[in-house]
């Protein structure tokens, strides 16, 4: 009972009507980054956090959110009019679904999708609120020993289970956590590779660090590439999927949203991971293989499905324990702090409203998305036609400002250059930005909770050891690193994030 | 893609490591280490940096044993053409105000494609400078000039 409780109380947030405000706010901004391919939901995150300064706890994180699970929805609508993934996670629906719409099926490919997602993100807020419960109830047992091995277990996995090199991956953590050492070091007063200047003593913003790197290197990657002609010339005729579409879909939509609520959970999961796990899965169950590639509907149904649940379950990290799974949740754990709100295992006891608020707020927000999606379609498709060279200006333009109003500061706009430069060497020599941003967002809490151990245990690094839940934690870790050291599953994971 | 003798991907990396650390230990050198039951200001940065340093010297040794492919050559007009525009913004944008920054931002960024057409560029400069003084002053109360001081 205390979970329908729980659901009710957050639905009374989320239906507040300026929550319910920002929410549609966020899902509208979400699709549209969605549609537009060029432009990812990190670095409009990071564009908007200063602006949610002035709202409350509850209204900001709902909105982010939106931003978030709204891009799954917009990214297919791209993959399958034009071909191009709008977001990262829907390259997979380009595949079947496009060839869906070049055989005169477009509506029904996009019904289809969108149905899907509905359906998984009505699914994963149900899983998000029944796990969040028992997951807090452990957090609870917490001292900063266990925090400090948490920490650990989410930086290591989230390495692990990303794309790239491992090494690599781990050495972009290191490079974070050194960035979030930057400032007067709490404990003692004493300035720390601040350079002598001043705007450096609060701590490098992750902002400008975000829009650098995602945003900025991202766009001047892109402009190295010849731009490509997009024709949106498929005229979307029945929206209305056949019954005999939707009994072929909803197998698959099941195993999708199974899946990604699974993947979605792990760290370093989210969006990305699912779709292709998904779609291996429906390939390798379906009767005729042959189909797939070649407009199968279970094609567009599981991966769609997988990419909403797991965006969505990649909240409960952050919801119940505080840590982030991807970048994106990195910039969430940011948006919390600037609201003042320490995030970490307490964060369920201490924030019921907003944590339940922010549940809720995503199966109202996915209601949303349904109708926004469907009937608004047209309007999606003309986003399409404004040409990237329009385009890329204004987003320079707006991280500009957007970096310039978190602390009313240029430095950051300076800092925020320097980024999109170290951004843009990053992806020439191939190398993952996002465990950066993890290490960067993670890192003072690490040192805190590690100092904090350390005067618990008066030094002794053996306590991480002798507590059973820390020791548990940091088993797993122990082994996700040496099964990194094994050349099969290095194969098998190397054939599971190809592309 | 050119073909080369060295992982020139991981040497880079390696090197870049490797000169971060470095410049983290030079920093840092001054800030007391302190001892694991109590530590001082400077116990992270070092142990963090150390690490780097092994990574960094792995990537680079790696770097020059492994033949692989090296990365494609830098195009430096849409690199400069950002960079420019955001650095333009830096300088002007409370000197001058945000309407003229947004304008001189806009257009620079749109030099980092040949595709830009003049008129086109500044017209749509103008437009988005307008919008931006509205939506980001006007509605969201950002405390930035709008005209020079």
């Amino acid at each position: 009972m205390e979970l329908f409780n729980n659901l009710l109380m957050g639905l009374s947030t989320a239906l507040e009507l300026n929550n319910l405000l920002f929410c549609l706010i966020g899902v509208v901004i979400g699709t549209a980054i969605g549609v537009l391919p060029g432009i990812g939901p990190i670095p409009t995150v990071a564009l908007l956090l200063p602006f949610t300064f002035g709202l409350s706890p509850p209204s900001a994180m709902i909105m982010l959110a939106g931003i978030f699970y709204g891009a799954q929805y917009g990214g297919s609508t791209t993959a399958i009019l034009v071909n191009v993934p709008g977001e990262t996670s829907s390259v997979v629906t380009c595949i079947d679904g496009h060839e869906m719409a070049k055989q005169g099926k477009a509506g029904t490919a996009l019904a289809i999708a969108a149905i899907a997602s509905f359906f998984a993100g009505t699914t994963a807020t149900i899983v998000i609120a029944v796990l969040s419960v028992p997951l807090s109830m452990l957090a609870l047992k917490f001292t900063a020993v266990e925090y400090f091995s948490l920490l650990v277990l989410g930086l290591i996995a989230a390495v692990v289970l990303a794309h790239g090199s491992v090494a690599k991956s781990l050495a972009m953590v290191l490079l974070g956590l050194l960035l979030g050492l930057v400032g007067i070091d709490v404990s003692s007063g004493v300035a720390r590779m601040t350079f002598g200047i001043a705007a450096l003593s609060d701590g490098l913003d992750f902002v400008p660090i975000a829009m650098g790197l995602f945003g900025l290197g991202e766009i001047i990657a892109n402009l190295e590439r010849p731009s490509e002609r997009r024709v949106v010339s498929q005229s979307i005729r029945s929206l209305i999927p056949s019954r005999a579409d939707l009994r072929a879909a909803f197998p698959a939509m099941v195993r999708g949203t199974a899946l990604g609520s699974v993947l979605g959970v792990l760290p370093g999961g989210g969006a990305a991971l699912p779709p292709f796990s998904s779609y291996a899965l429906e390939k390798k169950l379906a009767r005729d293989p042959s189909r797939f590639g070649k407009g199968a509907i279970e094609g567009v149904a599981g991966p769609e499905a997988a990419n909403n649940a797991g965006a969505q379950t990649s909240f409960i990290p952050l919801l119940t324990l505080g840590i982030p799974a991807n970048a994106l949740m990195a910039l969430m754990i940011g948006a919390l702090m600037m609201q003042g709100i320490q995030p970490g295992p307490q964060i369920m006891t201490e924030q019921p409203k907003l944590v339940w608020g922010v549940i809720a707020s995503m199966w109202v927000g996915n209601l949303m998305l349904l109708v926004i999606n469907l009937p608004l379609i047209g309007l999606w498709v003309s986003m399409l036609k404004i040409p990237y060279r329009l385009l890329f200006p204004a987003i320079v333009l707006f991280c500009c400002i957007g970096t310039y109003g978190i602390a009313n500061s240029l430095f950051n706009v300076w800092l925020m250059m320097g980024c999109a430069l170290i951004g843009y060497f990053f992806i020439k020599i191939g190398v993952e930005p996002a465990p950066l941003l993890l290490g960067l967002v993670l890192g003072p809490q690490l040192e805190e909770n590690f100092r904090r151990a350390m005067l618990i245990a008066d030094g002794d690094f053996t306590v991480f050891l002798s507590r059973p839940i820390s020791a548990v934690i940091l088993g797993v870790v122990a082994v996700l690193l040496l099964a990194m050291l094994s050349p099969q599953i290095l194969k098998t994971r190397k054939e599971a994030l190809a592309e | 893609m050119t073909r080369s003798r060295i992982d020139l991907q991981d040497l880079l990396f390696g090197l870049f490591l490797v000169a971060v650390a470095a410049g983290t230990l030079v920093a840092t050198r001054n800030l007391a280490i302190g001892h694991a039951a109590d530590m001082g200001p400077g116990y992270m940065p070092r142990v963090v940096a150390l690490a780097l340093m092994a990574f960094g010297l792995l990537f680079t040794g790696r770097g020059f044993w492994r033949m692989r492919v090296g990365i494609a050559p830098v195009q430096w007009r849409p690199l400069l053409a950002i960079l420019a525009s955001v650095g333009v913004f830096a300088l002007t944008a409370e000197r001058l105000g945000l309407a003229i920054a947004s304008v001189a931002a806009v257009i620079l960024a749109s030099f980092a494609t040949r595709e830009g057409r003049l008129v086109e560029t500044i017209a749509f400069a103008v437009v988005l400078s307008g919008a931006a003084v509205l939506l980001f002053v006007k509605l969201l109360g950002l405390p930035i000039p709008i005209w020079p001081r």
